[in-house]
């Protein structure tokens, strides 16, 4: 992991004496809210329904088990003992109190964490796929690069004040476990024919009430260039991009308007002309980075292991959990093991203070200290033996941690939705609860497979509904909360919007409705056919009849 | 009104004239053999702007019509970078205390604000001592400064 250096100390901790005076000012009467609020979002204090809300940062979604245990502490001391895991891998507090915020960030910095530009309208945490440096799938572990953006992005001169918050993703891999393409740029690293490393590089992909799937500038720029290339994009869109209405100042508006090409060109024309200036670092500072993320020395072992796999004979839920919750390890042996955090009746990506400082013992135990978290919302112990996995489930099943749903129908994306969120018009966990009560059964969510449902209770998309193999979106109908349904998105490497079905649903009928488009996908696929691959071949049609005529 | 010095430079007193970038304007003030300074807005694209004049002045502010209008950072990289504007960069408008330092590395010299804010900006303009990337007053990314004095030279793009 990457570890603070005395400049990113300094860095850090200027920051939170900056935040410090800047409450202190509020506080005071200096400032008003409305003078306040632009400081305070530029470091992820939003004024939500109840309270403020507090985003922190996980860059690229890894954290040290210290890191953790601080999370749980910060969830303790200052909130009512839990923490919201987002979609773009970061923490929420629901209820911290505004002169608590500066203390906060003390304790965060202490552990070298931050909630620096996880709001306001510029450069966002990078996020990237959550089993970077432990998958075989990898060209190579994306982390370097996305520390590198994240020091580059950090108080930019030029960049913190641009039209619109901007999103960057990367994945090391072809499979694309990072939905690079609905960002506002996309990296997927590349080797060229001489063995360079170097990045595809995507722009205007997005969510909200336009959804876009992000277009290819450039098929490869070369390691040494990615900041320099970054930045010419940064700076077309900070002076081209739309300021006189919010809903069209993403990049993706900007990238439709030019046509993509044009605006490649403008970038490459802006890049060749900056090429050559040290915007990008130097090499041994790459290789400085790089160091931090060295694989780590793992002993090769044995493939099967007989208590495993009697475990695995006895214990139905067990079974469950090795198939769905735990994938393979680049190193022989070893794997990740995905903790699901979307217990049935739960709130998707909740974690209670016990529950994280339990994970943080498990991760020293079993994972080398290393946690990661997913922009689905789960946690990942990504260094684990095979052969611990017995005692691992054991531990973790004992603190309500042991669901075996990861991938499968409840496995739900859900924003905060309108019991938190100030912007929602209708509530997503009430949704994601009962749908998982609906299918409350671990044989039957294993037989329907993969199927990925992602809820959002405002047209801002923050549960990815775009995204989802079912998608549901909450709206307000006079008053009342209406969800429509959508099928057939994706945010891998396949990306797809998913289209409305129809008109909308009650909160009871949407859950019923998703249980007939189930119904239909089981009677329509084919051998080993997934849900998406089934909607694919045979269209919306059989759905939209399905759930109309019944409805 | 309060005029604050970010980077100690001597200020200009020049009178300041709104550049509507007219051929008769451009005319008008290359004809001058007086030193003069420009007013642009942060709608002025780059492209537009005659690079002569540009690098004749002895002053330019951009007048930022609020504070989030980001377009007046790259405006001002954009002076110091492609048309070597080395005379005095002014922020007018109501840019806020807190941004200062942004300002100041993205190439202004000074700005102009409320007397009510005067002390604020100059608290601000010196907060960070430790920075991310290399700019306009001289600062070395601490991507640059890690690896040696050799690369402390480097000057922003």
């Amino acid at each position: 992991m990457y570890a603070y250096d005395p400049y990113d100390k300094e860095i850090v901790n200027t920051r939170v004496e900056e935040f410090r005076d800047q409450v202190n000012r509020r506080l005071s009467g200096e400032l008003t809210e409305e003078e306040f609020r632009p400081l305070r979002l530029m470091n992820g204090l939003y004024l939500q329904l109840h309270a403020y809300m507090l985003r922190v940062a996980i860059p690229y979604g890894t954290l040290s088990s210290v890191q953790m245990r601080r999370l749980a502490l910060i969830a303790r001391k200052y909130d009512k003992g839990y923490g919201h895991f987002t979609t773009r891998q970061n923490i929420q507090y629901n209820w911290p109190k505004l002169v608590d915020t500066p203390d906060i960030l003390l304790d965060l910095a202490d552990v070298e964490m931050h909630a620096i530009q996880t709001s306001g309208n510029c450069i966002r945490n990078v996020t990237t796929d959550q089993f970077s440096g432990a998958t075989a799938d990898e060209i190579a572990d994306p982390r370097p690069y996305a520390e590198l953006i994240r020091q580059w992005s950090t108080f930019h001169p030029e960049f913190s004040f641009l039209p619109r918050k901007f999103k960057i993703a990367i994945t090391g891999a072809p499979s694309d476990r990072a939905a690079v393409k609905w960002h506002d740029i996309g990296l997927v690293v590349r080797k060229n024919d001489a063995g360079d490393i170097g990045f595809e590089v995507l722009v205007g992909g997005g969510m909200g009430r336009t959804p876009v799937i992000a277009k290819t500038i450039r098929d490869f720029i070369p390691e040494a260039d990615l900041l320099g290339y970054l930045e010419a994009i940064l700076r077309v869109y900070n002076e081209q991009g739309r300021r006189d209405n919010k809903y069209k100042a993403r990049i993706k508006i900007l990238v439709e308007a030019l046509g993509s090409d044009t605006f490649a060109d403008l970038v490459e024309k802006e890049w060749q002309t900056t090429r050559h200036h040290p915007i990008d670092v130097p090499e041994a500072e790459i290789k400085r980075i790089e160091a931090f993320f060295a694989p780590p020395p793992l002993e090769v072992l044995p493939e099967q292991d007989p208590a495993v796999d009697e475990l695995a004979a006895n214990n139905f839920l067990f079974h469950a959990f090795l198939k769905n919750n735990v994938r393979p390890h680049k190193v022989p042996g070893h794997v990740n093991v995905t903790i699901s955090l979307k217990p049935h009746g739960g709130i998707p990506g909740d974690a209670t203070d016990a529950q994280m400082d339990l994970v943080a013992d498990l991760a020293d135990t079993y994972s080398l200290g290393e946690i990661r978290v997913s922009h689905e919302q789960n946690l990942i112990l990504p260094h684990v033996a095979r052969r611990d996995l017995p005692e691992l489930y054991e531990a973790l099943s004992r603190s309500g941690l042991g669901t075996a749903n990861v991938g499968l129908i409840s496995d739900i994306i859900a924003c905060p939705g309108l019991d938190y969120c100030a912007l929602a018009n209708a509530r997503s966990i009430p949704i994601a609860q009962n749908l998982a009560k609906r299918f409350d059964d671990i044989t039957r969510l294993q037989d329907i497979g993969e199927l990925k449902v992602k809820i959002s209770g405002c047209i801002n998309s923050c549960g990815h509904h775009h995204a989802g193999h079912i998608g549901i979106l909450g709206v307000d109908r006079k008053g009342e909360e209406v969800y429509q349904l959508l099928l057939g998105g994706s945010g891998a490497e396949d990306a797809s919007k998913a289209q409305i079905l129809g008109p909308g649903f009650d909160e009871n009928g949407i859950v019923d409705a998703v249980e007939t488009v189930v119904a239909v996908y089981l009677g329509e696929r084919q051998d080993g056919e997934k849900f998406l691959e089934t909607y694919r071949r045979i269209g919306a049609d059989p759905f939209k009849e399905a759930v109309y005529e019944a409805h | 009104m309060k005029r604050i010095n970010l980077t100690g430079r001597a200020l200009s007193d020049v009178a300041l004239t709104v550049f509507d970038q007219s051929p008769e304007a451009a005319q008008e003030l290359a004809g001058k053999n007086a030193p003069y300074g420009l007013i642009l807005t942060t709608e002025t694209a780059y492209s537009d702007l005659d690079p002569e004049l540009i690098e004749k002045a002895d002053l330019i502010a951009i007048d930022f019509p609020a504070f989030g209008d980001g377009r007046g950072f790259s405006l001002a990289v954009r002076l110091r970078k492609d048309f070597n504007f080395t005379g005095e960069l002014r922020a007018t408008g109501p840019v806020i205390p807190d941004q200062a330092q942004f300002l100041l590395r993205a190439g202004f010299d000074s700005v102009d604000t409320d007397d009510a804010r005067a002390a604020a900006f100059q608290k601000a303009a010196g907060r960070f001592t430790a920075f991310y990337q290399t700019d306009y007053t001289g600062n070395t990314s601490v991507a640059h400064t890690r690896h040696g004095p050799s690369q402390r030279e480097r000057k922003a793009s």
